[in-house]
Order: structure tokens, then sequence, then C-alpha cells
């Protein structure tokens, strides 16, 4: 068993990591090729996982993972359930801006078997921001991709002057509000 | 130097080629300054310094255990930790002078040869836009100056019509109007007068009061029906028929006196001249010819 950290490797010259973290594998190839899809002058790579912890034996193969974002479907408490699982797996350090949770399937409310609340108390409880979107929309999968790419290039530190901890309260703030 | 002087002409140049406004676009800047390997060589050493730094940094933050959040009061931890984090990264902040690019002329006029290119090319989308604006504004105007034209043409067409019809109404002024309508209705009344007196002559030669010595006749047999009323001729009998139905259009009828002669009644009935009434046998009414 072994803890995702932060800053555990030296970054890859001009590329960045990002993790999907979810049940749903659907949905998270549907994200990853539209992350992919969008133009950006930096090298990504995307891992993505079921659940924490990674296996070890991968470890030394393993990049620096740069934002690590759980994927919640509305509708499968399942799916909260194993998020809230594999938080306990990371290092205490990623929830200091390198942390976001993905809420998908949000466009049909009727369909929701998970509250709104919870997931709400589970962004407040690790300070990380909470994104809603629904995938299925090939409009809001776009947004979402260029959201996700643009924190993922604050969180590897490739905007000079702001660090991934100083965007993140910014946008808890903003939340709070 | 010269090489910053050669980047500084081209700026200019470039400057004056946008400012102009021609429609070709700017020369490519070609990177033909190859950087000399002493500037190669200086900013290698920079990185290789930076990423010493890391390194280093990476070493220490290793050493670092690995810190998991408590089960009880996750978030106040996690709240601590971030103050504590802001707190260092503000003094970071604080301490941190900016950092000067190398002052190596060649990687300067290798950095301004980028920048320029950067802003040529967004020169360049911005002159496309703009052109297509232009070719956009030009149709419209187009457009409307033909629609102008037509309106144009619309109002000058209407003009001649208004002048036409002026000299019209000049024409039929009401004084001539008045004196035609005048003449007019003379020639009508001259025309009704011959009528009339045409109609009656032959009325009168045609169908004269009954002779005298008929009756004479009758009062002779039927001394005791001798009619005391004076009979009255077929011309005013049809006289009183025409003055009802013009005067009271609304009640035609006239009632059959004894004044009129039965088979003059008669003969106006069965020609069509008049009509009986419906409900009452003993009045009539003309024909409305007039309708």
């Amino acid at each position: 068993m072994s803890l995702v950290r932060p800053f555990d490797k030296l970054p890859t010259l001009n590329s960045a990591v990002i993790l999907l973290v979810g049940t749903d594998e659907r949905r998270q190839q549907q994200l990853a090729e539209a992350i992919l899809k969008e133009k950006k002058n930096f090298k990504i790579n995307i891992h993505v996982a079921t659940s924490l912890p990674l296996p070890a034996e991968r470890d030394h193969v393993r990049p620096r993972i740069d934002l690590i974002a759980f994927m919640i479907n509305m509708q499968s408490k399942h799916s909260l359930r194993n998020v809230e699982a594999s938080l306990s797996h990371i290092d205490a350090n990623f929830f200091l801006g390198k942390v976001c949770f993905l809420i998908t399937g949000v466009g049909r409310m009727n369909h929701c078997s998970v509250e709104m609340n919870a997931v709400r108390k589970l962004g407040n409880l690790y300070c990380s921001p909470v994104l809603f979107c629904e995938l299925d929309s090939e409009g809001i999968r776009v947004a979402t991709a260029q959201r996700l790419l643009r924190m993922l290039q604050i969180c590897a530190g490739h905007v000079p002057g702001v660090s991934a901890l100083f965007f993140s309260s910014l946008m808890k703030s903003s939340i709070d509000e | 130097m010269d090489k910053q002087d050669e980047l500084l002409k081209e700026a200019e140049k470039l400057a004056k080629h946008m400012l102009s406004y021609q429609h070709d676009l700017a020369p490519t800047i070609t990177s033909n300054i190859v950087c000399s390997t002493d500037a190669k060589e200086e900013l290698l050493d920079e990185c290789e310094e930076i990423w010493r730094q890391m390194e280093e940094c990476q070493s220490k933050l290793m050493l670092l255990g690995i810190e998991t959040l408590p089960e009880s009061d996750a978030q106040l931890s996690l709240l601590m930790m971030r103050v504590k984090a802001l707190t260092a990264e503000y003094n970071q902040w604080q301490k941190r002078s900016p950092e000067i690019i190398s002052t190596n002329p060649d990687v300067l006029v290798a950095l301004g040869k980028e920048e320029l290119q950067k802003v040529d090319h967004d020169l360049e989308m911005v002159l496309s836009t703009v052109q297509s604006k232009n070719k956009k504004l030009k149709e419209d105007m187009k457009r409307e100056q033909q629609w102008l034209d037509e309106q144009q043409q619309l109002v000058d067409a209407l003009d001649v019509t208004h002048e036409e019809m002026k000299n019209q109404v000049v024409q039929f002024s009401e004084k001539r109007a008045l004196q035609e309508l005048k003449s007019k209705m003379l020639k009508i009344r001259a025309y009704k007068e011959e009528l009339l007196s045409a109609l009656g002559e032959f009325l009168e030669e045609h169908f004269p009061l009954p002779e005298e010595d008929e009756s004479a006749k009758k009062k002779k047999k039927s001394p005791a029906e001798e009619p005391t009323v004076q009979l009255v001729t077929l011309h005013e009998i049809l006289e009183r028929l025409i003055n009802r139905l013009m005067s009271t259009p609304h009640e035609p009828y006239l009632t059959i006196s004894d004044s009129f002669w039965p088979p003059y009644v008669e003969l106006l009935l069965r020609y069509g001249i008049a009509l009986r009434h419906a409900e009452d046998p003993s009045r009539i009414r003309l024909e409305a010819f007039h309708q």
C-alpha cells in the first residue's frame, strides 16, 4: 500500500500529470479524450484509477502527480463511498490545492441518489473545489476539460506567480460567497 | 549590438507596415540569427543551476514524513495546514526579488524575435478580421445604396404623379364644374318637360274620359247608381301614382276612389303599370320602374 504524495518525485519537463479517480470508466474515458483534444503548449499525462491506493509495484515508473480529480456520479451512491474510501490514501499536503471533486450526472436531478449536500460537505471538509458537470453533453464536457486543464497548469507550476494553494484559496472564497 | 539594432529596425518596419494598413501581410521574420554557442551555454548553465536547486528542495521534502489527516477534526487540521502553508508562501513572496532574464545580447535578440513573431501573428489575425468586417460593411453599404436609389425613384415617380394631379385639379375648378352641372341640369329639365308634355298629349288623345252620353244612358237605366263624383282622367291617375311613389317611397299605395274609372284601373293593372296591394285589393301602386 502506498500513499500518494504531492512532491515525491522531480517534475518532468513541460508536462503535467492528472489522475482521475472514479468508478465510471466510460465517463473517465470521455473526459480524458476531451482533455487531450484541447490545444495546449505542454505535454499532458492522464492517469486513470477506479480507486486508491495505487498499486505499489508500479510506483517507480509513475510520474509526479500534479492534480487528482475525484469523480462522483450523482446517480450512484457507490461512487461516493468509493471516493470517500480513497481519500484516506493520499497525503494531507495534496489537499493544499491539488485535489478537486468532479460531480457528474447533475443534468438529471430526478435520477440523483446522492444528496447535493453530501458532496458540498465533502468539498468543505477537504477544503477542495467541487465542480459540477454533465459529461454526456458535449459543450459541458469541453468546458469541464478546459477548466481542469487550467487548474492542472496551475497545479503543475506552469503559471508564474500562482500556486495551487493560492488558486484554491481564491476558488474557495468565491464558492463560500 | 549590431544584432539589436537590426531587431529594432525590423520592429520599426513591422509597425510602419501595420500603420500604413496595406493589404498584404508583413514579411515573416526569419530567425536567421543562430544563437551563439556562448549564449546557449549560459542559458544551459542557468537551467542546470535551477535544477540543482530543485533537487535540493526535493531531497528536503522527502525527509518530511507522510502526513495523514486524523479521523476526527480533519477539517480543522487541514485548515491549520493551509494557514501555515499560506503564511509560508506569503513570506516567500515578501522575500523574493524579481528575476532578471539573461543579459546576454544573443538571448535578448532571440527573445525579442519570438515576441515580435507573436505580435506579428496577432496583428495578422486582427488584419484578416478587419478585412472581413470591411468586406461585410461594403456589402451592406452597397445594399443600402441600392435601397436608397429605389426609394429615390419611388419619390420621383410620386412627385410626377403629384404634379399631374395638381394640373388636373386646376382644370376641374369648382366654378367650371358647377357650371357644367347646371347646364346638364337645365338640359335634363327641358327633356323632362318635353317628355311630360308628350305623355300628356298622348294620354289626352288616346285615353279620354268616358263619353257623357254613355253615362247618360246608364243614368236612365239605373238612376240610383248615378255617380256623384266627377271622374278623373288617366293622366291624373298616373300623376297621382307617380307623386305618391316619389314623395313617400315607403308607402307608395293609393286607395282606389270612386273618381277612378274602373276600366282604366283594370288597364293599368293588366299591363303591369300598376300593382295591387297584396292584402288590400282597394289600394294600388305604381310599378317601381325607376329602380
